[in-house]
C-alpha cells in the first residue's frame, strides 16, 4: 500500500466507518421511535407534550424556517432528479409491444451495429407464429435504423432576432439585414452546432405503424414513392416524405421559427430536403424521437443499403417468446439474434441505472449535509430549553417521552419541508428533456423524455426527508434525555 | 522532487491559479502591516469557534460534505468544458462521415486525408495524422456480459506513443532530461516516465507482432485477464472477423484505464482473410475507417485544411465533414445537454443555497445565544463594525477551512483512485483538477459570507441597554 493510498484510505475510511456506525445505531432506533410515535398518536400509549413542541417550533420560527428551507431544497432537488431518471425508465419500459419479436443480426447488441445483409433474411418473416395481415402477408416490419448528423444551419441573431443562416464552417452568422445587421459575422462557436437524429427506413409505413402499434396523430403516412415535389419550388428537386415523432417535431420546430413542425413543413437532412407528411402519436416511447421514411431513400442517402432490424408481430406474448427462442437457437439461414421487443427496449437501461446511482450518491451526501444542519437546530433548541426539560421530568414525563417529544419536533420540520419540497419538485412533471439511453458501450439512442413524478418519486422524497429528520433529530433528542431534572433547573 | 516540480508547473499554467495565489500572497503581506490587529481578531474568532465545539463541528461537517458534492460535480463539468472549448494552438481536426453516426468511411481515404486533401503546392498539409477504427467484440459470444465485451481502438500503434531512440536503442532526451516522444493521444503527457517507456515498448511490440494488444487496467480487471494471456475476441460489428490476440501490456494509469488498443493492420488482415474464405469482400470492407485526426497548427490552418477536404472530389462517396475536436466532442455530448444544464444551473445552485442556509442557521443561533457577550464587547469599546467583523470572520473561518479540507480530500482521494468513475459518452473517469483547492476555499468563503450577513448585521445592531435590561 502506497502513501498516497493511505492518504485517501484514512480520511475516507474513517468517514465511512463513522457514517455506517451512525446509521446502524440511528436507523433502527428511529424506526422504533416512529412506531412509538404512531402508537401515541392513536392513543395506545400515553401522549407526550406534542403541543409544547409545536409551540416551540413557532417561537423559534427563524431558525426553523432556515432548516425547513434546507429540507425543501434537498427534497425538491431529489424529486426533480428522480423525475428525470423515472422519465427514462418510463420511456424504456413503455416502448415496444410484448407480442413483437425484435430481430437483429447475430451478435449485434444494438440496432446501430446490426446488419441483416448477410443472406436471405426475408425468410425470417415466413416462420410459423408470425401473424398475417388482411392480405395474408406476414405482419413484419423490415427496418433500417441509422443515426444521422444534422448540422443546425440557422441561429437566432442576438441583434435583430431573425433566424439567420450560419457560414459553411458553422462558426459565424452570415451577412444579413438591410442595412447590414450588426449581428453579421458574429461568432457562434460554443453554441449547439448539430444534432443527431434517428432515422428509420421502412418499406410499408402503415404496416410498420400497425406492428409497432403507433397510429398517426395528424397527416398521412408517406407514399409508395416516398418523395414529393416541393411546394412553390421551380426546381425539379423532390423532397423526401417523412413521418416524425411528436417529440421530434418540437425539437425541430425552432429551426423553422415555430414551436413544432407541422404537416407540410420541410427540414434539411443529409443532402436533401425532407417534408413532413404526418406526425406519429408516439408520445412516451423512443419512436417519439424518430423520423420514418422510405427504406430505399434512407439507405441510398446514408450509405446503408441493408436492413438492420426486423420486427415480427405474433398472436400474444407467449408466442413471441417461443418465436424469439426458435429464431435465436434453431434458425441458421443466417443466424440471427432475436428477443421480445419489450425485452430489447428494457435492456436499454444501462444509462438509466448509471444516472439513478449517481442521483442516489449525490442525494445521500446532500442529505448527510442537511442532517448536520438539523442537528445544529435541534441541539440549539435543547440548549435553550434545559429548564423546560427539567420541569417536564419533574411533573412526571419519562425519559422516553421526552425523547419522542424532541424526536417528533425534528420530524415535524422534516415532514413540513418534505411536503413543500415535493410540491415544488413536482412542478417539473411533464417537462421535456433530451437524454441518452443505451444498453452498454457504443450505440444508444438520443431521446426526448418527459419528466415523471409518480407515487414512487413522492414516497422516495418523503422517505428521504424523514431519513434526514431522523438522523438529524435523534442524536440531539438522545442528549435531551440525559439531562438530570434538578441540574437542568439550576 | 521532480513530480512536485511538474505539479507546480502545471498548477501555475492556469492563470486563475496564479491570480488567486497572488491575491492570497497580497492578503498575507497586508496582514503583516496590521499584524497585531490580525492576531487579535483571529484569536477572538478561534475562541468563538471553540466555544461550542459541537456546533462548529456540525456546521463544518455540513460544509465539507456539500463542498465535496460541488467539487465532484464541477470536476465533471470542468473537464467537459475544457474539451469542448477550442484551443488556440495545436488544433486537432476530426474528419468523419458527413451524415451517418457512427461514421464509416472506406480505408482508401486514409492517404488523401493524411495530406489534408492537399492538391496544389500552396495547400496546407497537416503536421500529423491518425486513423481510428472501432472494433467491438466479446470473449464469450454465448454468454455476453458487460464484463466480457471489449472495444478496441484500431490504429497505428506508433501514433499512440513513439519515443525517439538513438542507434543503440536508448531513449533520447531533451535539455531538461525529458523523453523526446510523439503521441497523438490526449493526456499521455500525464504519464510517468516509466509508464511512457513501457507504452513505447508495447507499441513497438505491436508493430512487430500484429496480434499483440494493449488493454487498460480496469478493463483487464473486469475481464479477469492478465498481461501475457491470449484471448479470442468474437466481433459483433465485424461479423466473422474474430481476432486471437495476446495482451502485451496496459496503458498509463488514468484516462485510458477502460480502453483497448489493437494494430489496425490486424483488423485489415482479418477482413482480407474473410474475403479469401468467402470469395467476396466483407460487408464492412469499405466502411472500416471511422475517424481521422489531423494535427494542424492554428485556426487559420484548420479552416484551410477543412476547405481543402470538403471541396476535394476524393471524399465525396461518402461525403465527409471536418470539425475541431472540441466541436466533435460537443456533438457527442448533445444528448446529455439538458442533463448537464440541470446539473450546472439547478443542482449546484441548490447545493450552494443549502450550504448558505446551514451556515446562516448555525451563525444566527450562535449570535442569538451570545447577545449578552456582544453587548459586553460594545461596552468594552468595540464598534458595531468590529462586532460584525467578528461574526463574519467566524463564518468565513469555518467555511474556508472546511471547504479547503473537503476539496483537498476529494483531490487526493479521487485522483489516487484514477478519477471519478462516471462514464458519460466516452469519458471513463473524471479527475479532480488542481483548481479544486480554490473551489473549496472560495465556495466555503463565499457561502460563509452570504450565510452570516444577516446574523452579523443583527449582531452589529445589538443594543446594550436592551440586553442588560433583560439580563437584570
Amino acid at each position: 500500500m502506497s502513501l498516497i493510498d493511505l492518504l485517501w484510505i484514512v480520511p475516507v475510511g474513517s468517514a465511512l466507518l463513522l457514517l455506517t456506525g451512525g446509521l446502524v445505531v440511528t436507523l433502527p432506533l428511529s424506526i422504533v421511535l416512529l412506531f412509538v410515535l404512531a402508537a401515541q398518536l392513536v392513543g395506545l400509549l400515553r401522549r407526550v407534550p406534542f403541543t409544547y413542541n409545536l409551540r416551540n417550533l413557532l417561537v423559534r420560527w427563524k431558525t426553523n424556517i432556515l432548516t425547513t428551507i434546507a429540507f425543501i431544497c434537498v427534497v425538491a432537488l431529489l424529486t426533480f432528479m428522480l423525475a428525470f431518471v423515472n422519465g427514462m425508465y418510463y420511456l424504456t419500459s413503455n416502448t415496444g409491444n410484448p407480442s413483437n419479436v425484435f430481430v437483429l443480426a447475430d451478435g449485434a447488441t444494438d440496432e446501430l451495429f446490426s446488419n441483416l445483409g448477410y443472406g436471405d433474411v426475408k425468410e425470417i418473416a415466413l416462420q410459423p407464429g408470425v401473424l398475417k395481415d388482411e392480405d395474408g402477408m406476414p405482419l413484419a416490419s423490415w427496418e433500417l435504423y441509422c443515426v444521422v448528423n444534422q448540422p443546425i444551419l440557422v441561429r437566432k441573431c442576438p441583434v435583430c432576432g431573425d433566424l439567420v443562416p450560419v457560414d459553411r464552417f458553422g462558426r459565424e452568422l452570415i451577412e444579413h439585414g438591410s442595412p447590414r445587421c450588426e449581428g453579421s459575422g458574429r461568432s457562434i462557436v460554443g453554441s449547439r452546432g448539430r444534432r443527431l437524429l434517428q432515422v428509420r427506413g421502412i418499406e410499408d409505413p402503415a404496416k410498420s405503424g400497425k406492428v409497432h402499434s403507433i397510429p398517426l396523430k395528424v397527416g398521412n403516412w408517406f407514399s409508395q414513392s416516398g418523395v414529393q415535389a416541393l411546394q412553390g419550388s421551380t426546381s425539379a428537386e423532390q423532397a423526401v416524405q417523412a413521418v416524425i415523432g411528436e417529440g421530434l417535431s418540437r425539437e425541430l420546430g425552432p429551426d423553422a421559427g415555430k414551436r413544432a413542425l407541422e404537416v407540410g413543413d420541410t427540414f434539411d437532412l443529409g443532402p436533401r430536403k425532407w417534408v413532413v407528411t404526418g406526425i406519429m402519436d408516439s408520445s412516451g416511447s423512443t419512436f417519439d424521437s424518430e423520423i420514418w421514411a422510405k427504406f430505399q431513400l434512407v439507405g441510398q442517402q446514408f450509405g446503408k443499403p441493408t436492413y438492420t432490424t426486423c420486427v415480427l408481430r405474433t398472436k400474444d406474448e407467449e408466442d413471441a417468446i417461443k418465436l424469439a427462442q426458435f429464431l435465436k437457437t434453431d434458425y441458421k439461414k443466417p443466424a440471427v439474434s432475436a428477443q421480445q421487443e419489450t425485452v430489447y427496449y428494457a435492456g436499454l437501461n444501462t444509462t438509466n441505472q448509471q444516472f439513478l446511482y449517481a442521483t442516489i450518491v449525490v442525494m445521500l451526501i446532500m442529505a448527510i449535509g442537511c442532517a448536520f444542519g438539523v442537528m445544529n437546530t435541534m441541539f440549539a433548541a435543547i440548549a435553550q430549553r434545559t429548564k423546560d426539560i427539567g420541569v417536564l421530568r419533574i411533573i412526571g414525563y419519562s425519559r422516553w417521552q421526552i425523547l419522542t417529544s424532541f424526536f417528533m419536533e425534528a420530524l415535524a420540520l422534516a415532514v413540513f419541508g418534505g411536503l413543500i419540497g415535493i410540491s415544488i419538485g413536482s412542478l417539473c412533471h411533464g417537462l421535456s428533456a433530451t437524454s441518452n439511453i443505451a444498453s452498454g458501450p457504443g450505440g444508444g439512442k438520443s431521446v426526448v423524455i418527459k419528466l415523471v413524478v409518480d407515487h414512487y418519486v413522492i414516497l422516495t422524497g418523503m422517505g428521504f426527508s424523514l431519513f434526514m429528520g431522523c438522523v438529524g433529530g435523534l442524536i440531539p433528542a438522545l442528549s435531551a434525555i440525559r439531562l438530570k431534572p434538578l441540574e437542568s433547573l439550576r | 522532487m521532480r513530480a512536485f516540480d511538474e505539479w507546480l508547473l502545471n498548477f501555475t499554467d492556469n492563470p486563475l491559479n496564479v491570480a488567486l495565489l497572488a491575491g492570497a500572497a497580497f492578503l498575507v503581506a497586508l496582514s503583516f502591516l496590521w499584524l497585531d490587529q490580525v492576531v487579535f481578531y483571529t484569536t477572538l474568532i478561534v475562541k468563538s469557534f471553540r466555544r461550542n465545539v459541537l456546533r462548529s463541528t456540525l456546521t463544518s461537517m455540513a460544509i465539507m460534505v456539500l463542498v465535496l458534492v460541488v467539487t465532484l460535480v464541477w470536476s465533471v463539468l470542468n473537464l467537459l468544458d475544457k474539451v469542448t472549448s477550442d484551443k488556440a494552438r495545436d488544433f486537432k481536426a476530426i474528419v468523419s462521415e458527413r451524415w451517418q453516426i457512427p461514421s464509416q468511411m472506406p480505408y482508401s481515404y486514409v492517404s488523401g486525408l493524411a495530406r489534408g486533401g492537399a492538391r496544389t503546392g500552396s495547400d496546407i498539409v497537416p503536421m500529423d495524422s491518425m486513423t481510428w477504427t472501432f472494433y467491438g467484440g466479446t470473449t464469450d459470444p454465448v454468454n455476453r456480459t458487460r464484463e466480457n465485451i471489449v472495444f478496441f481502438f484500431g490504429m497505428n500503434p506508433q501514433k499512440m506513443m513513439l519515443i525517439q531512440r538513438d542507434e543503440k536503442g536508448n531513449p533520447l532526451r531533451d535539455r531538461d532530461g525529458k523523453l523526446i516522444y510523439s503521441s497523438m493521444m490526449d493526456d499521455i503527457d500525464q504519464a510517468t516516465e516509466e509508464e511512457m517507456l513501457d507504452l513505447d515498448r508495447h507499441c513497438r511490440e505491436m508493430e512487430k507482432d500484429r496480434s499483440k494488444v494493449v488493454i487498460g487496467r480496469d478493463k483487464l480487471d473486469s475481464m479477469k485477464k492478465k498481461i501475457g494471456e491470449r484471448i479470442k475476441v468474437t466481433s459483433f460489428n465485424y461479423p466473422g472477423v474474430d481476432l486471437e490476440v495476446e495482451i502485451v501490456g496496459t496503458f498509463p494509469k488514468g484516462r485510458y484505464d477502460a480502453s483497448s488498443l489493437v494494430n489496425i493492420q490486424y483488423i485489415l488482415d482479418g477482413i482480407d482473410a474473410w474475403k479469401q474464405k468467402n470469395g467476396k469482400p466483407h460487408p464492412m470492407a469499405e466502411k472500416c475507417l471511422n475517424l481521422v485526426w489531423l494535427k494542424v497548427p492554428d485556426t487559420e490552418a484548420f479552416r484551410q485544411v477543412a476547405d481543402q477536404i470538403i471541396t476535394s472530389p476524393e471524399f465525396k462517396s461518402p461525403a465527409v465533414k471536418v470539425e475541431t475536436a472540441s466541436s466533435g466532442i460537443a456533438s457527442f455530448l448533445d444528448s446529455y445537454r439538458d442533463l448537464l444544464w440541470a446539473v450546472r444551473w439547478i443542482l449546484v445552485p441548490a447545493i450552494l443555497a443549502t450550504m448558505v442556509l446551514v451556515i446562516a442557521n448555525a451563525i444566527s443561533i450562535s449570535v442569538r445565544e451570545r447577545r449578552t457577550e456582544m453587548a459586553v464587547l460594545k461596552v468594552l469599546g468595540f464598534s458595531p463594525t468590529q462586532v460584525m467583523i467578528l461574526v463574519l470572520g467566524e463564518a468565513i473561518f469555518i467555511g474556508v477551512i472546511s471547504g479547503m479540507i473537503s476539496a483537498g480530500i476529494a483531490y487526493i482521494a479521487i485522483n489516487a483512485r484514477g478519477g471519478l468513475k462516471f462514464p458519460i459518452a466516452f469519458f471513463p473517469a473524471f479527475k479532480v483538477p488542481d483548481e479544486a483547492i480554490w473551489w473549496g476555499l472560495m465556495i466555503g468563503g463565499a457561502t460563509g459570507v452570504l450565510g452570516s450577513l444577516l446574523p452579523a448585521w443583527s449582531a452589529r445592531s445589538v443594543k446594550v441597554a436592551e440586553v442588560f435590561s433583560k439580563t437584570a
